[in-house]
């Protein structure tokens, strides 16, 4: 019948079907949404949500989570401003490496935290969280630090041939995580690891390796969102990110990932972060307010995958 | 196998001859105890303001709305859930609180009103979850977003919400009165509690409604099987937290007396650490509400102690979210370590 049809078709379709739809809508009702301007200032704005989705995703798949992303943020972009208002400043491109190194220092500890003392990956993140912020606040005194220099602006708001350097990071590491996952070894074992952990362990599977090698990876995402964000902002702050690990969780879950592990595929989520930043600017463009859009992206998040839940359960009910 | 568990569980209920050192002895209550001993003495040593009345006051003061919504979400972890929505669902109860008044509706329907409110955004959560079948993450995610997103067009859309001063006498004494009338002395809020924790801890332990909470959250299946109303359960759970969220917010807007679109922001996340540093298991079934008190208290002498120190040395107040971060992971630790020397007793035994 019709169903089995419908089958063929996957969520990841669906997705793009989705987005097509939105960019065809946006397009008719606002003439400025498909100029060069918008399109650019689009795929700028995404690749930092972006970016934290995919690592986001990984982590989901295996079965964990990172609520500390956002603190993290905040915590390394006041680092970077601090560093760079030093009486003599350093390098930049020392700066660059402390930002992204003490990116990966932070999801390692999470990782090792979670993996070697086998605590709840829920309940480490919310407190590496409130002492990456608290840090922050502490370092700042709450307050932005001017950070204005050419090279992160370059990485977060400059172009190479039209296209955002922004989105061009963004890209690379979607290369980066979608080859790890669908081709490598590693890829396999997160989601073994996240369809069955027991099995996966029986099987002689690493688990606490394979997760924190995922920890890490989310934090050199941290890392790669935090010189993206410093360079459009031109600040560090500790609100800076406030917020994102929602929106990256958000956006994964749009992209097909399962909260309970083991399910989600790079395109799927790559369609998912694109889904909420065209939302997005769409809205923004046409001119419905902010607070709207928020209404709008709960219910939409909600039916999305209350659509999922019941094409899965309709497979196999116990 | 049967053996085995046989023996595990001879072992397990005999709590009172237990192996290993003090920590591993004690229980949750016991380390969260010694916690906020350990807290209070330090600052009492350290500052000279911590003991006084006033400030003792202003601590008593800071906890309402932690410890009302934290009555919620313990229902919601023990039945395995989780809700994030708790701080959106409080900020869009203070909303309609404030557009319920201005109406001119008497303080007592306002109230009720408005926890009505946030019982009804619980029970949308309750419905997705239990019936549609979604994650009660995802579910309350999108609340979450949803419920903000609604009260914040609301707030900016009606010109009386935009300032969202309430001037009703009698809904500010809601949360501002003190017993005796007259002297300063037991604030009305601090008698909400107490009612608020005998009331949930009576039903938690000795009603049907209760155990059943218990037994959903640890084994849903077995719940099921057993001819609990697994669905229904879990509904109720979730209309309470929402409800408390209303409660919370009632609470809030008459000790502020100003309802923002953005009040209660990040409540979620405080009132999880809470719950988690009291006790409650993530997995469900385990925990009591004694432990969440107990960590409530913990967490505000930890942002009084800060000002104070702030005040007397000059240390960053900042230091607070820190100090929060640690102690949720050095709690989490222990629990882990305590449940590790068990196992092993256990083994051991075997």
């Amino acid at each position: 019948m019709a169903s089995s049809k419908l089958r063929t078709i996957n969520s990841t379709h669906i997705l793009y079907g989705i987005l097509i739809l939105l960019f065809v809508t946006f397009s008719i009702l606002s003439r400025d949404f498909l100029s060069a301007y918008n399109i650019t200032s689009m795929l700028a704005n995404i690749a930092y949500t972006g970016i934290l989705t995919g690592s986001m995703a990984l982590l989901m798949i295996s079965g964990c989570i990172d609520l500390s992303v956002g603190g993290a943020i905040g915590l390394i972009t006041s680092i970077m401003a601090l560093l760079h208002n030093l009486t003599p400043p350093l390098p930049t491109w020392l700066i660059l490496i402390i930002g992204l190194g003490s990116g990966v220092a932070f999801g390692t500890l999470n990782g090792l935290l979670v993996t070697r003392l086998r605590l709840n990956s829920i309940i480490v993140t919310l407190g590496t969280l409130s002492i990456a912020q608290g840090l922050a606040y502490v370092l700042t005194g709450g307050i932005s630090v001017q950070m204005l220099e050419p090279v992160t602006a370059f990485i977060g708001l400059g172009n190479i041939l039209r296209v955002p350097t922004a989105f061009l990071i963004f890209a690379l590491f979607y290369a980066g995580i979608g080859i790890l996952l669908a081709r490598s070894k590693l890829g396999r074992k997160v989601y073994y690891i996240g369809l069955n952990e027991r099995a996966a362990n029986l099987a002689g599977v690493n688990i606490a390796g394979t997760r924190l090698w995922l920890f890490v990876i989310s934090g050199f995402a941290v890392g790669l969102s935090s010189l993206i964000l410093i360079g459009q902002s031109g600040v560090g702050m500790p609100q800076l990110g406030t917020g994102s690990e929602m929106e990256a969780i958000t956006a994964a879950l749009l992209g097909g990932v399962a909260f309970a592990g083991g399910k989600g595929t790079i395109p799927g989520i790559l369609a998912g972060g694109l889904i909420i930043g065209v939302l997005y600017t769409g809205f923004t463009i046409i001119g419905v307010q902010w607070v709207q859009i928020q209404f709008f992206q709960g219910i939409i998040l909600v039916l999305v995958v209350a659509l999922y839940e019941s094409r899965l359960t309709k497979g196999r009910r116990y | 196998m049967d053996n085995i568990d046989n023996k595990a569980k001879g072992a397990e209920s005999q709590p009172n001859r237990p192996k290993g050192n003090f920590v591993s002895r004690s229980n949750t209550s016991g380390t969260l105890i010694a916690l906020l001993a350990i807290l209070v003495l330090g600052f009492g040593l350290l500052t000279k303001n911590f003991f006084t009345f006033v400030n003792l006051k202003a601590i008593v003061s800071e906890i309402p709305i932690f410890a009302v919504v934290g009555v919620g979400m313990t229902f919601v972890i023990l039945i395995a859930g989780l809700d994030l929505s708790v701080g959106s669902v409080l900020g869009f109860s203070v909303i309609c609180g404030v557009l319920f008044s201005n109406l001119g509706l008497p303080a007592w329907v306002v109230v009720i009103a408005s926890v009505i409110v946030g019982g009804v955004l619980g029970f949308i959560n309750g419905l997705l979850i239990t019936k549609v079948g979604v994650n009660p993450v995802v579910t309350t995610l999108g609340m979450m977003a949803a419920a903000r997103g609604a009260d914040s067009w609301l707030a900016l859309g009606v010109p009386l919400l935009k300032v969202g001063r309430v001037y009703d006498e009698k809904l500010l004494g809601f949360g501002r009165q003190y017993i005796p009338a007259g002297a300063p002395i037991l604030p009305i809020t601090l008698i909400y509690i107490v009612v608020i924790y005998l009331v949930a801890a009576y039903v938690l332990k000795y009603t049907r409604f209760g155990r059943n909470v218990y037994a959903v959250g640890a084994n849903p299946y077995a719940a099921k099987l057993a001819g609990i109303k697994v669905d229904r359960i879990k509904l109720l759970a979730y209309v309470i937290s929402g409800a408390m969220a209303g409660f919370g917010g009632m609470i809030l807007l008459a000790q502020l007396g100003l309802g923002r679109n953005d009040a209660g922001t990040g409540v979620e996340l405080q009132v999880i650490t809470v719950c988690l540093l009291g006790g409650i298991s993530l997995a469900g079934g385990r925990g009591n509400l004694f432990g969440v008190l107990v960590a409530v208290l913990i967490i505000t002498v930890i942002e009084n102690g800060m000002v104070q120190l702030q005040s007397v040395y000059g240390i960053s107040y900042f230091w607070d979210r820190v100090a929060k971060g640690v102690v949720l992971l050095a709690a989490i630790l222990i629990d882990h370590y305590r449940q590790n020397v068990r196992q092993k007793a256990v083994r051991i035994r075997q």
